[in-house]
């Protein structure tokens, strides 16, 4: 099962992911967010990824949460019942609903768009971009992106070292931490664009980004079958929530 | 090739350049000036020069990197592929790079620049151009193929090219250029940092190139590897040409005798390693294992052994970066270690500060800048930027970096890598003075001359 998910065509699991956030989206149901949220962590685990994605998830849904608390939860101005009261502030049951409602809808974007970043490959991603019939650009732009931010740990970890044969940005603890941020930021983004600037133009030389025709040696396993997927999930991502949406407008 | 300024021209060389004289940006001398040559197919052309002698520069101009328009002014005319480019300080035509490099190839001095850092295995480097060309699959498998054959390369092909050796990331840096098939090729320092396999399999490589009818120019320190094979061998000083023969000289090592070997080095020693295995984080397999060696203060211990054995990986682990597997393992003096690729080393704004950086303000160390300075002949390029310094003194500056702590325990990775003779001087005279304060170095190095007239002697890596 593992590796059947880790087999799967890049865009197939991005057009799967689609559908997923806009139909839950659109439907708006808490149980429909909970279920696919729980989808999602089950998806992770048969992957062995679930420690990441649940890590990762946790680092940005529970600072969401909380200023959503904070808004709707305690700031609300409506009128239903009341919970807590610390003074002028009122802990209403209309303001922790509304938030925890938008913190599902959130939830669900958040955990869905990690597993897909945690499932596929950057390497096949970008290598599909360039077998498909997108411009060469695309492809370009996407691996610019997609390696800049590995390559700038790379090469702040070769600072980090230097430094530390001159016993600089040594120090341990959050002061530690600090100092090394300071000490490392300014040499990473010079040394990044001088890196930048010098590759750039051995990058020129070999073509790159293509021009005109060009090819991979890399495969990226496809087949019939999950080409028929990415249409139905990509239609589907369209006209269920139109399908959704459209009744709710009528009747207002 | 995209030329707005070109003619047909009438010669049955692969490359004719005159140029008349090259001056970059804001600089105040010419680079290069007065030179011409001509690369006929199948030659084999050896340009020797000191750092900062220009060959650099002339590799850019060869290669249509250089001059930038709008930016360096030239003057000349080079005619490649039967069409004319004529440069002047009015025009300056602006090169299809990619177009150029189908004829001419230039692997750099910094041979990873070469690689792009996009493709996730070694195979794909290999045919990253090829791939922006188009070529069909079953013919890019072909030419890996062959080429990993050639370069012996097999056992790379699956390997990340941002985790190769210095050694490794040249030969495939060498062989993606190869395989992207200009009809002349230039080469920047192509043999520095290899052993001695991978200097006889480059070497082989460039017999069957020139066979097959490819142009070659190496830009090199020295010509003595070239001197029996070399069709024309030239020396570039100031840069202008000139005949090999009628050259200033080239950077031959200092002719110095061995060291001699220490009478009694202390007992106790500097650095210590016993049973001890060394290896990176999520690796399947340690880089070194049942690694036993001493180095005693008085002592110059070199490092040898093929690329990738972890030569660079030992010296990180004396240097502190890198905590052993297991065995025991210890240091028991200052260590300061010079690291392969000097640009990884120096991040600050002018070389003094460089210098200077993580110093204590009132220390004793930070007093010792302008001595390190001059020690190193580095006083002129006090308030100039590390990254504008030819590749020697940028090297110098690195070790000046080491060397204003004073270690007790020098490590030095390649360290005549890039060095120019006055450069290597300047080495010698800095390995002798950390033995004059007691203490020990230790180098790795394919340089073999380097070793044998440097060391006491030489731990074997495998």
């Amino acid at each position: 099962m593992k590796r059947r998910i880790a087999d799967l065509h890049p865009f197939t699991v991005l057009c799967l992911a689609v559908l997923t956030v806009s139909v839950a989206t659109a439907a708006s149901r808490w149980w429909l967010n909970c279920a696919v949220i729980v989808l999602c962590l089950a998806v992770g685990a048969v992957a062995g990824k679930s420690r990441k994605l649940a890590a990762l998830s946790g680092a940005i849904m529970l600072p969401t949460l909380l200023s959503l608390l904070m808004i709707h939860g305690l700031a609300s101005q409506e009128t239903s019942a009341v919970i807590a009261v610390w003074g002028p502030i009122l802990l209403t049951l209309g303001g922790v609903e509304i938030a925890m409602a938008l913190a599902l809808r959130t939830a669900v974007l958040v955990v869905a768009g990690l597993l897909c970043g945690l499932l596929i490959d950057k390497h096949q991603l970008v290598a599909a971009i360039d077998l498909s019939p997108a411009p060469p650009q695309a492809g370009y732009l996407l691996a610019s992106t997609l390696f800049l931010l590995p390559q700038m740990m790379e090469k702040q970890h070769a600072i980090g070292e230097a430094q530390a044969l001159r016993k600089a940005g040594t120090g341990r603890g959050l002061a530690g931490w600090l100092q090394r941020l300071r000490l490392r930021a300014v040499p990473l983004v010079l040394s990044s664009v001088q890196d930048a600037h010098d590759r750039s133009v051995h990058l020129a030389a070999r073509g790159f980004p293509a021009r005109g025709e060009h090819s991979r040696l890399r495969q990226v396993a496809d087949s019939q079958i999950q080409r028929g997927v990415r249409w139905v999930a990509l239609l589907c991502s369209v006209l269920v929530p139109v399908a959704i949406l459209l009744p709710l407008g009528g009747a207002s | 090739m995209d030329m707005e300024h070109r003619a047909r021209a009438g010669t049955t060389a692969a490359l004719h350049l005159r140029l008349g004289s090259f001056r970059y940006s804001e600089a105040h001398s010419d680079a290069l000036r007065e030179i011409e040559m001509e690369f006929s197919p199948g030659s084999l052309t050896v340009i020797a020069g000191d750092s900062g002698s220009g060959k650099s520069t002339l590799g850019g101009v060869l290669a249509g990197m250089l001059p930038r328009p709008g930016a360096d002014q030239c003057e000349g005319t080079v005619t490649l592929a039967g069409q004319r480019i004529d440069y002047s300080p009015e025009l300056s035509p602006r090169i299809d790079i990619a177009g150029w490099a189908r004829h001419v190839g230039l692997l750099p001095q910094d041979a990873g620049l070469y690689l792009s850092r996009i493709r996730q295995t070694v195979a794909e480097e290999l045919v990253f151009a090829r791939e922006n060309e188009g070529m069909p699959r079953e013919e890019m498998t072909e030419l890996i193929s062959e080429l990993s054959t050639r370069l012996s390369l097999e056992h790379l092909l699956e390997r990340d090219p941002a985790k190769l050796s210095g050694g490794q990331e040249r030969l495939v840096a060498l062989a993606a250029l190869s395989a992207a098939k200009p009809s002349i090729i230039v080469l920047d320092e192509p043999l520095a940092g290899l052993d001695s396999k991978a200097t006889a399999t480059v070497t082989a490589m460039i017999t069957r190139l020139r066979a097959a009818g490819t142009a070659l120019v190496v830009l090199t320190r020295t010509t003595e590897a070239w001197e029996a094979e070399a069709d024309a061998l030239w020396t570039l000083a100031d840069g202008t040409l000139l005949p090999a023969s009628e050259g200033t000289g080239t950077a031959a090592l200092p002719s110095k005798r061995r060291r001699p070997s220490i009478a009694a080095a202390s007992a106790e020693p500097l650095l210590a390693f016993a049973g001890v295995q060394l290896g990176y984080k999520g690796a399947s397999a340690p880089v070194i294992s049942n690694l036993d060696l001493e180095v005693h203060a008085g002592e110059c211990v070199g490092l040898a052994g093929a690329n990738g054995t972890g030569k660079t990986t030992l010296l990180k682990a004396a240097a502190g970066l890198l905590k052993p597997a297991s065995g025991k393992m210890r240091v028991a003096a200052d260590a300061g270690m010079l690291l392969q690729n000097p640009s990884d080393q120096l991040f600050e704004r002018t070389v003094a500060r460089e210098i200077a950086f993580g110093l204590p303000k009132k220390s004793i160390q930070r007093a010792r800048v302008p001595l390190v300075l001059e020690q190193l002949g580095l006083e002129s390029y006090a308030q100039t930027h590390p990254y504008e310094l030819p590749a020697s003194a940028r090297r110098l500056v690195a070790l000046a970096t080491v060397l204003v702590r004073e270690p007790r325990l020098l490590l030095l990775d390649e360290p005549t890598e890039a060095m120019d003779s006055a450069g290597l001087q300047i080495l010698h005279e800095v390995i002798d003075s950390v033995f004059e304060r007691g203490g020990a170095v230790l180098f790795s190095s394919h340089d073999e001359r380097f070793i044998s007239r440097t060391a006491h002697r030489v731990h074997q890596l495998s």
